[in-house]
């Protein structure tokens, strides 16, 4: 257990490490939530005037979704460094050594997941430049962790999706068909009270839409505590369930 | 050092990649590991550093059993794969100390063991650029010290000096033999020049579809072969006639066929032209040219292989870049270059990822229906084979040596 805990922590400062020695991927990393906020926020801004539209601007509801927006786009890319990896050889080394086989599926996860978490904070401080209210500090870190355990859970799957598929084209097909649906079966773009009944009963499975409620909630403050604390309960069990499978995968074929 | 008894690995399509393998590599040599491609050298490695598992058949590495004790396995060896594997966006320094933690040593001890590596292959001047900015000899040797930082007394190297030039591969042999000789680092070679292995392996084994056919020294090998080869370049039609006139003379000691050359081993190279000449010319078959060589390695691996290295690369040199896809299916020649002719070789972990599994099984049982004839008849010589086992092969399995292998086991670890 310390040794799996070590070996993450190593492996996941080597992700990290050449992550932030990209200097585009920070610049870009700036830019994305600019425009997004900008189209999207000036695309949009009449629909909070519609009849039915929860009380307040659009900006202010659209900020969840962008930020799940960012998770999903920045956890499909984990599978894909997964198969550069193995085709480079790299993983091969790694198993060569003692290393704990989860640490390698662990660390990777992780450095998405924190990778994300960078990307979101940087979308809610130039939200709030933006004129987004938010209720308080507590809120908008409360909202990180759910950022973080719904990056897990995506990078999870994009990693034993990698596994099964084996091929990168086929993964980003996979990554690029999930991530519209999902977010339009959710309540991150479109408020639940304009949607058919159908897609109301699938948001109850779907963990962006446990995520999007829960970061809502934080901003606004108006959910109770009750709900908070099963989409909490929801988004650990998606992340570790997840993550499971991507490692049973993982070890399977390295055997 | 590494030990193996009757090794098998069958892949689920019912291909034997690896058949019934036996070697012993002792402690402090080099072991040349040959072989054309497909011949299995890539599986055996596999299992031997615990990426994967044998069928049946056991092996010991480092006194080590590796499908028991895969991770003393791990910490025993080191291992230099085709594919360089090190991080290109970090540093030298940085590559060493993460693999050192990996093998999860002590910072202290990383530290140390790292410069005296930098110190070692020099590349200390270059410990703190990204591996991105180094060549490929450097990149090489950096490879090759990560698979030493935790003083592994064995390594594995597949095919080191692939695609260097022949500085940095001289430079590279002359890391190889310190290590050996003044490190005691046992190094298993898998290689496909010649002269490398030649050079640098004390002995060498051929593989041939999955089993060894020889295993001796490079000079006892070359012994073997005695007198000259006589290269004859002939066209079409009369490659097939020349060698059904050479075959009965009993001048002749050997005839092997190299895509349109004629291999005829000979006592007397500068004897043999004038009456071979005439005895080719008399019978109407034009020599296109003819060469007299002193017996090589080369002449050994033809003996044992059956093959010829260009072989795969002169049988597909004419067709169009896509016959190749063609023939093999959609997938398979992702790699292109050298690896494309690999049918088992790259078999296991690699093809996993790479391949399809489906496709793999399609692959295979092509193959499987071609060569079935052939199979009944290899069964056939494995089973005559069988009855006149040596003495050592009986020991081997029974409870003794078990016990001797145990202690082997012991006095290593």
């Amino acid at each position: 257990m310390v040794q799996l805990v070590s070996d993450t922590w190593y492996l996941f400062n080597k992700y990290l490490r050449i992550t932030l020695r990209m200097p585009m991927w920070a610049l870009f990393t700036i830019i994305q939530p600019l425009i997004w906020l900008l189209i999207f926020g000036q695309l949009f801004k009449n629909m909070a005037s519609l009849p039915g539209f929860p009380q307040g601007r659009y900006m202010d509801f659209f900020l969840p979704g962008a930020v799940i927006m960012t998770v999903l786009f920045g956890t499909s890319w984990s599978g894909v460094s997964l198969l550069r990896e193995i085709n480079f050889g790299t993983v091969e080394k790694m198993l060569v050594t003692p290393v704990s086989r989860v640490s390698i599926v662990m660390s990777r996860v992780i450095h998405t997941a924190v990778t994300v978490i960078i990307q979101c904070l940087i979308i809610m401080i130039i939200a709030i430049i933006f004129g987004a209210s938010v209720s308080g500090i507590k809120g908008a870190l409360l909202s990180l962790i759910i950022v973080f355990l719904l990056s897990l859970g995506f990078s999870g799957i994009s990693n034993g999706l990698a596994m099964w598929l084996k091929r990168e084209e086929p993964l980003v097909m996979l990554g690029n068909m999930m991530t519209l649906p999902l977010m339009f079966l959710s309540s991150a773009m479109v408020p639940k009270s304009f949607m058919p009944e159908w897609i109301r009963v699938i948001t109850k499975i779907n963990p962006i839409d446990y995520a999007v409620e829960a970061i809502r909630a934080f901003y606004s403050g108006g959910v109770s505590l009750q709900a908070i604390l099963v989409g909490f309960l929801f988004l650990s069990l998606f992340a570790v369930t997840a993550i499971s499978w991507a490692t049973e995968m993982f070890m399977n074929q390295s055997e | 050092m590494i030990k193996t008894e009757n090794l098998t690995k069958t892949f689920s399509s019912g291909t034997k990649a690896v058949d019934n393998l036996n070697i012993n590599v002792e402690d402090g040599e080099i072991f040349g590991f040959l072989g054309p491609n497909g011949a299995g050298k890539s599986t055996t490695i596999k299992i031997l550093t615990t990426l994967s598992r044998p069928t049946s058949g056991q092996a010991w590495v480092g006194g080590h059993n590796v499908l028991t004790e895969p991770v003393k396995v791990r910490c025993s060896i080191g291992y230099v794969a085709q594919e360089t594997g090190i991080d290109y966006f970090l540093t030298g320094r940085e590559n060493l100390v993460l693999q050192g933690r990996l093998y999860r040593m002590d910072g202290k001890a990383i530290n140390r063991r790292v410069d005296e590596l930098l110190e070692l292959f020099s590349i200390k001047d270059n410990a703190d650029q990204l591996v991105s900015t180094y060549s490929g000899g450097m990149r090489r040797k950096l490879d090759i010290a990560t698979a030493l930082i935790h003083n592994p007394r064995l390594i594995f190297l597949d095919e080191p000096t692939l695609g260097l030039d022949p500085h940095s591969r001289s430079q590279l042999w002359n890391y190889i033999r310190m290590l050996n000789s003044e490190l005691k680092v046992t190094i298993f070679l898998t290689t496909h020049y010649l002269d490398e292995a030649d050079k640098l392996s004390n002995r060498i084994g051929i593989l041939h579809k999955g089993s060894i056919k020889i295993i001796d020294t490079p000079d006892k090998l070359k012994d073997s072969i005695r007198g000259d080869s006589v290269n004859l370049e002939l066209k079409g039609s009369a490659k097939d006639k020349a060698i059904s006139i050479l075959k009965g003379d009993s001048k002749v000691k050997e005839i092997l066929l190299e895509n349109d050359h004629v291999r005829v081993y000979v006592n007397n190279g500068s004897e043999a032209i004038q009456w071979l000449m005439k005895l080719l010319n008399q019978n109407g078959i034009d020599v296109s040219s003819l060469s007299i060589s002193r017996p090589s390695l080369d002449d050994v691996y033809l003996k044992y292989s059956g093959a010829s290295f260009k072989e795969g690369d002169s049988a597909e040199g004419g067709e169009p870049w896509w016959a190749k896809w063609q023939k093999g299916g959609w997938g398979k020649n992702w790699k292109g270059g050298e690896d494309s002719n690999d049918k088992n070789e790259a078999v296991g972990w690699d093809q996993n990822w790479t391949k399809g599994e489906w496709e793999m099984e399609q692959d295979d049982k092509q193959e499987v229906t071609a060569d079935k004839d052939k199979e009944d008849i290899k069964d056939k010589e494995n089973k005559e084979e069988e009855n006149t086992e040596e003495p050592w092969k009986k020991w081997q399995g029974t409870p003794e040596a078990a016990e001797w292998w145990s202690k082997q086991g012991k006095k290593e670890g």
